[in-house]
């Protein structure tokens, strides 16, 4: 993003967080011009922003019916659970065979932040669980992983969003985490591994479950 | 038509104190095609700069290749306080000096903290960086602060903990984090951190300006390269300066002074700028402006910024003209809608100006001819404190009013009693009265506006005083030279002199000697002893106001005055006429053992790492490539045309060597 002009982050910020968020729902129509009348921007940065969230998958650009929001269905729960399960796991076994001092004092304070954060503050511990795994990929050292994380956090994070009403946060995800900062910090790369595959794995498993219950 | 011809035409802006002033010009022949002055609007510069974007005459907006501003925007933020929250984090500080020599006040945020770790003199860690207590106190100022600045301990010579301080912070903070050594390579740590939390400060105010800009500018059609002025006139993109605000600080004088040069092609020249609040001084000297090496400073803060050297005066055409204690006349600080304008605006104000030309001399005091009036409707968003500002804001709606009759509607005494300092700021209500804009009407010299209106109110201020209006004028007039020439005089030798009576000055019964020979250089009244000031470099005049006020000046320095053509709007000619600057420092300082006996090499310093030479010259050789090419690939990436570089070699003493590599070049027109 580096290289993108402000303007242009900008408005792919606020988009991003509002597809994230489902205030744009998925499937729906977006208007550029609307969507540039109310974050007060020109068109090009609006147009621009819609170019990297199609590249992230997260909006559809089709040539004959304009732009939309990109839909989101339990099939593609199952494709990314499948990704994320063997890359989370990667990057937690990295982390714990090549975490420096820094990283693990960055590990702590997000743990110390999420104990602290009072439990029905839902959206909060998504954050801060959101962070902890970016932090877990950055100790991994590796920024290809990282990178392909990150996208795939961002759409995973709409399936949460979808389950939210019914959801809330995920009580064990606390305990969770200091049993893996401690595998982390004891270099044991396959209790790390095992630790976070079980925490994605529950996840998306709470989450298939409230969506089936939707149907 | 040769299409290898066509001509680049590129956009100028500039934001002063009272007007913004847009230009569009031909950037080869520097010719100016057209220009437009809209009023600056303080609560948000965007405003006004659209108003000159809307208002200028464009034929092709196609055919523009850049567009540069200037802007007040920083200075003005700084000094109103309304920039971001920052929290200021201090890394090997020692509290104890900082509280013994009072340099807290000077951080220019309340919030600081200080941590362990920063490094010494050679770059040597002196404690381990507390990493904990730093994401700890970041968790705590969560929702408090906007923004985060972090300075080390002689982080130019070693970042290693300003680096990773920001590498933890961002993985648990999403705040924008600002680092010293990316700011300053000076070693100066009070103006590094003063620095750091000023940009952290602007951060989000100079984004939302750009945004408003490019926004404008599409809305015209206009798609080119968006590029803002430097405190010492160069230009940086848009996105360089979205990072380092800071920077932008004194851009507009710095503007005006690369503009004055640019529309006279002198390469040695005193620049003075009359705007309509104020009187900037600045100097040109081998076709530069003169750069201040110590940092630039912003109301009450010091800051390691480079800006232009300049002195502005709280002068201006619109300067309010009152009068004071013992019937002296005050020129300024204030700006007021000259009452001409007024008059023209509100042909009631004539009439009444006119009755009150037709009173008593008890009832046609000089407070009758300031009026308060309506210059916009309140929206939504100002927050109009009580009843009175309501009944204020309804009063107004009906036209402009003295400010005699508003505080006798309200049954109060004084001005003070009906606090409307808010409603000035938010530019809801404006002040009007006698300028020096109205002496320009009544000679006939400028008259765009109602110049009995000002005729009158003039009659009635000089009456009330027992005076002569021609006589009162003059005396006006000569103040104001006085005021210029001495501003001039305090700007060339750098020091203060205190003016004190004129009149005991010169009769002998003030003693001060430099005071005399001051008043006797202007007014030539001893019998035997003639003195004279001369300024060896021509002035160049620039803004509107300049060929009034400007030509006695010039006269009492026995100088020429110049007044290029279009210097009403050199400013924000400046704005585009500069070059595109990327400076790149590194540092170059010696490895001690561990006993710090001995010299083991020496270390190049850059703000992403350092290596180490056994050798000095060829660490010095390692510096001046490096810094070269890192200067240069900036500097392209910034928008220079073909930018030559130059490098520069300099010591702090202390074994310890500062290499700065300079990228230059005129900004580059293809899109």
């Amino acid at each position: 993003m580096e290289l993108e002009r402000i303007d242009t982050k900008r408005a792919y910020e606020r988009i991003r967080e509002r597809i994230i968020t489902l205030e744009l729902a998925p499937g729906a129509a977006l208007n550029e011009q609307a969507l540039a009348a109310e974050l007060d921007m020109g068109l090009v940065p609006v147009r621009e922003a819609l170019k990297l969230l199609a590249h992230d998958s997260l909006v559809v650009i089709t040539p004959r019916h304009g732009l939309y929001v990109a839909d989101v269905n339990v099939p593609d729960l199952e494709r990314l659970s499948e990704m994320r399960l063997a890359l989370e796991g990667l990057s937690a076994r990295l982390a714990a065979e090549r975490a420096t001092d820094d990283d693990l004092v960055v590990l702590k304070a997000l743990r110390q932040e999420q104990a602290a954060t009072p439990p029905d503050d839902s959206r909060r511990l998504f954050e801060v669980d959101h962070k902890f795994h970016q932090a877990v990929a950055r100790a991994a050292h590796n920024k290809y992983l990282a990178e392909g994380l990150e996208r795939l956090f961002g759409l995973s994070q709409r399936l949460w969003y979808l389950a939210l009403p019914k959801l809330g946060f995920l009580p064990g995800a606390v305990e969770k985490h200091l049993d893996l900062v401690q595998a982390i910090e004891s270099d044991d790369g396959d209790r790390a591994e095992a630790i976070m595959r079980q925490h994605v794995q529950e996840f998306y498993d709470q989450v298939r479950e409230v969506l089936a219950e939707d149907k | 038509m040769d299409e290898n011809f066509l001509p680049s035409l590129v956009l100028g802006i500039d934001t002063g104190g009272t007007y913004t002033d847009g230009v569009l010009l031909e950037y080869e022949t520097r010719r100016v095609l057209a220009s437009h002055k809209s009023l600056t609007t303080k609560r948000d510069f965007s405003i006004g700069i659209e108003n000159v974007i809307e208002g200028i005459h464009i034929e092709d907006p196609a055919a523009i290749r850049m567009v540069s501003v200037s802007t007040t925007l920083a200075t003005n933020a700084i000094a109103e306080g309304k920039g971001k929250r920052v929290a200021l984090f201090l890394i090997g500080y020692d509290p104890d000096l900082i509280d013994r020599f009072k340099m807290a006040a000077r951080f220019a945020t309340p919030s600081y903290f200080f941590f362990d770790g920063g490094h010494d003199l050679y770059g040597r860690e002196k404690k381990p960086l507390d990493l904990p207590a730093i994401l700890a106190k970041v968790n705590e100022l969560r929702g408090w602060v906007e923004a985060i600045a972090v300075s080390s301990y002689f982080s130019p010579l070693n970042p290693e903990h300003e680096n990773r301080a920001y590498q933890a912070i961002a993985r648990v903070s999403d705040l924008p984090v600002v680092l010293g050594h990316q700011l300053s390579t000076r070693l100066g740590s009070i103006e590094r951190a003063t620095t750091a939390a000023l940009n952290a400060s602007l951060l989000a105010v100079l984004q939302d300006f750009i945004i408003a800009v490019r926004r404008a500018m599409e809305r015209r059609h206009i798609d080119a390269p968006l590029m803002v002025v430097r405190g010492d006139g160069t230009l940086m993109s848009d996105e360089f300066a979205a990072r380092t605000p800071v920077e932008t600080i004194h851009s507009g004088p710095a503007a005006s002074a690369i503009g004055g040069r640019f529309l006279s092609r002198l390469d040695e020249a005193l620049i003075v700028d009359v705007g309509g609040t104020t009187t900037d001084i600045a100097l040109i000297q081998d076709g530069q402006v003169s750069v201040s090496e110590e940092g630039a400073t912003v109301g009450d803060y010091k800051t390691s910024v480079k800006a232009a050297n300049l002195l502005s005066i709280a002068l201006g055409g619109d300067s309010h003209l009152t009068l004071g204690h013992e019937s002296k006349i005050h020129v300024g600080p204030e700006r007021v809608t000259p009452l001409a304008y007024l008059a023209y605006q509100y042909p009631n104000v004539a009439k009444q100006l006119k009755a009150l030309s037709l009173r008593t001399w008890a009832q046609a005091t000089p407070d009758w001819l300031e009026y308060w009036f309506l210059l916009r409707e309140p929206a939504e968003s100002d927050p109009l404190r009580g009843q009175r500002d309501r009944e204020l804001v309804e009063l107004l709606r009906d036209g402009p009013r003295p400010v005699p009759a508003i505080l006798r509607h309200f049954g109060l005494l004084h001005v003070a009693q009906i606090g409307v300092g808010e409603l000035l700021r938010q530019e809801v209500i404006g002040k009007a009265g006698l300028t020096s804009t109205d002496l320009m009407h009544i000679e006939g010299r400028y008259e765009v506006w109602d110049a009995e209106a000002s005729r009158l109110a003039w009659k009635v201020f000089a009456q009330f005083q027992f005076k002569d209006p021609d006589e009162l004028r003059q005396q006006v007039w000569q103040q104001m030279t006085e005021m210029i020439v001495h501003a001039i005089v305090t700007f060339l030798c750098q020091r203060p002199l205190e003016l004190g009576d004129r009149d005991r000055c010169l009769e002998g019964t003030d003693p001060d000697m430099a005071r005399w020979f001051f008043y006797n250089s202007l007014y030539h009244t001893h019998p035997h002893l003639e003195t004279a000031l001369r300024l060896r470099q021509p002035m160049i005049g620039i803004g509107a106001p300049a060929g009034i006020l400007l030509p006695a000046a010039a006269e009492a320095l026995g100088t020429d005055l110049i007044l290029p053509e279009h210097h009403g709007v050199a400013n924000a000619v400046g704005a585009i006429a500069g070059s595109v600057m990327v400076e790149e420092e590194l540092l170059v300082y010696p490895q001690l053992s561990r006993e710090g006996l001995e010299v083991l090499g020496y270390f190049v310093q850059s703000h992403d790492g350092r290596t180490p030479f056994e050798d000095l010259g060829d660490a010095l050789a390692h510096a001046r490539s490096l810094s070269a090419e890192r200067a240069l690939g900036a500097a392209l990436r910034s928008g220079a045309d073909n930018p030559q570089v130059t490098v520069e070699e300099l010591t702090d003493g202390l074994d310890t060597y500062r290499v700065r590599a300079k990228a230059i070049g005129n900004p580059r027109l293809t899109r």
